[in-house]
């Protein structure tokens, strides 16, 4: 055995390395690329390098950044969760009835998130004790949810929530606001938008789960190898209903953001949202088979979208444009992940 | 039923020595097929049983019924003499049956301490994971099985067939092992690996582990084996001394599902010396 093996663990040592900077050359391409994106427009147009396009940007990347979040944990397992937009407005909708019935914002709140983490829990017993796959069975909850939110409100959307409700959306840490003399209030320093201090703090805790905790390390087992998971002691079903779960979670979070920031719940918010969580996801190295993905790829996919949109809508390109182009970046970054895996 | 019944006259156990596992009136079916048929076996310490038939004969199934991989349909399951529930291959562990599967069962984006930890992940005292004390253990315990195990923090989808296969065995023999079943663990392997495999179950059995050894190779089974049985069609056709039955016996037991005409034990003085063995 030590002279077979002494014979081939230098060349295999040797390509582990290779492969391990291809990988490390793969996320800085990314990163390479979000930063051409941001250099090209703003020769483009140099509004798009001022604090308020920032934020702009950082505010419509939050809603993207929270559900991908939740899409990677799912696609890391093998799955998808194709029921995040529906469930985004579902949550949005069971808020506002709350509000509307007299409940205060934050309980409200709460109760909007834990609504959208049943979603995911009722996905994740679908597919775990229905044995149904992960795409019919979030292609169902897409329906469901969607359809519950639109009966709910008789597709009308609720507003006169009050100012609380829009804090979360709107407000900023660290907001400097002076009276002028004109008696209007003026800005000096905007802030940072609580959504994306939101994003960041989830973006960490998803990271350290992955990273640090057995249930990430579970969630990587099950999507590496579901069968030698199971063999090994880990409880498949539960790893999948808790990946499901924290998706849908993060879908209603997002769902409190997006109604926030707009201070309506509109039942017909995040339709398609799913895919551009998806193509988070993939865009950042997240592979559809399972087993392979990352926060930290999945954010930089992410600010990609987020960019690219905002700087396509700035440059004035249609919005039929826009997605052509994001459609095309998806099959691309695919592409060069599996050039890269096929290596 | 009855041929098993009287097989095992031709083996009897060793009195006064509880069996490691008993498994009692075994039966398996899906939908009209008995894949296990009404099969008891039952394991000493320090035992190395081999459990030989052709593919689809049921030893697999049999062992995945042990190994908590599979739920018979009717029939016992004791260990140490007390009777057990194995209802998931984390019951099965609970027991100290461990398994090395044909397949490996190996998460290949994983690293080979994720490996060899999965499912029973060291922690912390926060419960996070342990990485660097896991990373520690898995080194020595792989480089104890092959001193050159290297690229430790690769994933196990970049290793040679033989690094993988000493994850498994690493994974079946670090925790607390009383029952091992090994599913063709020499299927994949080179002659010299093959050898390590031999040494390891000698040493294992020295320590008064129980083995099953699922094997195709009759002549791996013939080295390492102090016992022989054969399933045919889901039922156990025969149970047998090594030294009381030839290759050419073991095969026509495999094939015909019967001793050939005429056989008598070839060597039956021996049969009182194993419990000195067993021991």
């Amino acid at each position: 055995m030590s002279q077979v093996e002494k014979a081939s663990a230098e060349p295999l040592g040797q390509r582990g390395r290779i492969e391990g900077v291809s990988r490390l050359a793969q996320k800085l391409a990314a990163l390479v690329t979000l930063l051409a994106l941001i250099v090209a427009f703003s020769f483009g147009n140099p509004a798009f390098l001022s604090i308020n396009n920032g934020l702009t940007v950082l505010l419509q990347t939050s809603i993207i950044g929270l559900l991908g979040i939740g899409m990677t944990l799912v696609i890391v397992t093998g799955g998808i969760d194709l029921s995040v937009g529906s469930v985004l407005a579902l949550s949005g909708t069971v808020c506002g009835l709350l509000i509307q019935g007299g409940l205060p914002v934050v309980p409200a709140m709460g109760l909007g998130v834990a609504t959208g983490a049943l979603c995911g829990v009722f996905n994740g017993l679908v597919i775990t004790k229905l044995r149904i796959t992960p795409f019919v069975a979030t292609l169902g909850m897409m329906l469901i949810a969607r359809g519950l939110a639109l009966q709910l409100t008789g597709a009308a959307p609720i507003s006169r929530l009050g100012e609380t409700f829009g804090l979360l959306g709107n407000g900023a840490l660290f907001r400097v606001v002076e009276m002028g003399e004109n008696g209007f209030p003026r800005v000096i320093f905007p802030g940072v938008p609580y959504p994306a201090i939101l994003l960041l703090v989830v973006a960490l805790l998803a990271a350290y789960l992955l990273r640090r905790r057995q249930l990430g390390r579970h969630i990587y087992a099950v999507g590496s190898n579901e069968d030698a998971a199971r063999l090994s002691g880990v409880n498949v079903d539960r790893t999948k209903i808790a990946a499901y779960a924290l998706s849908g979670g993060l879908a209603g979070l997002a769902g409190m953001v997006l109604m926030s920031r707009l201070i309506t719940v509109q039942p017909n918010e995040g339709v398609m949202a799913e895919l551009d969580a998806i193509a988070a996801a993939v865009i950042g190295g997240a592979s559809l088979m399972g087993g392979v993905g990352n926060i930290s790829g999945t954010m930089i996919g992410a600010f990609i979208i987020g960019v690219l949109r905002n700087g396509l809508n700035m440059a004035g390109v249609s919005s039929f444009i826009q997605q052509i182009v994001i459609g095309l970046v998806v099959i691309g970054a695919v592409y060069v992940d599996q050039l890269r895996n096929r290596r | 039923m009855i041929a098993t019944e009287s097989t095992h006259a031709q083996a009897d156990p060793p009195q006064g020595v509880t069996p490691l596992v008993e498994m009692i009136s075994i039966e398996k079916h899906f939908g009209g097929v008995r894949a296990v048929n009404g099969v008891s076996l039952d394991l000493y310490p320090g035992e190395v049983v081999g459990v030989l038939g052709h593919n689809g004969a049921g030893k697999s199934c049999l062992m995945r019924i042990l190994s908590g991989a599979m739920i018979p349909n009717e029939g016992r399951i004791r260990v140490r003499g007390r009777d057990v529930q194995i209802a998931s291959p984390q019951d099965a562990r609970s027991h100290g049956i461990e398994t090395i599967y044909q397949t490996l069962a190996l998460a290949d984006h994983l690293n080979a301490p994720a490996n060899l930890f999965l499912g029973r992940e060291l922690k912390t005292r926060f419960g996070n994971l342990d990485d660097a004390r896991m990373m520690r253990e898995a080194t020595e315990a792989l480089r104890g099985l092959n001193p050159n195990f290297r690229n430790l923090s690769d994933p196990v989808s970049r290793l040679s067939g033989g690094q993988r296969q000493v994850i498994a065995i690493a994974r079946a023999i670090y925790f607390d092992v009383n029952i091992l079943v090994m599913d063709e663990p020499t299927a994949a392997l080179g002659p010299s690996e093959t050898a390590m495999v031999g040494d390891l179950v000698r040493r294992l059995k020295g320590q008064g582990i129980g083995i099953f050894l699922v094997s195709h190779d009759i002549h791996d089974v013939f080295d390492l084996c102090d016992r022989i049985v054969v399933m045919n069609r889901g039922a156990l056709v025969g149970s047998h001394r090594i030294e009381e039955v030839t290759k050419d016996d073991v095969l026509s037991l495999i094939i015909k599902g019967a001793l050939p005409d005429g056989w008598a034990p070839r060597n039956s003085a021996s049969l009182s010396a194993r419990v000195g063995v067993a021991q």
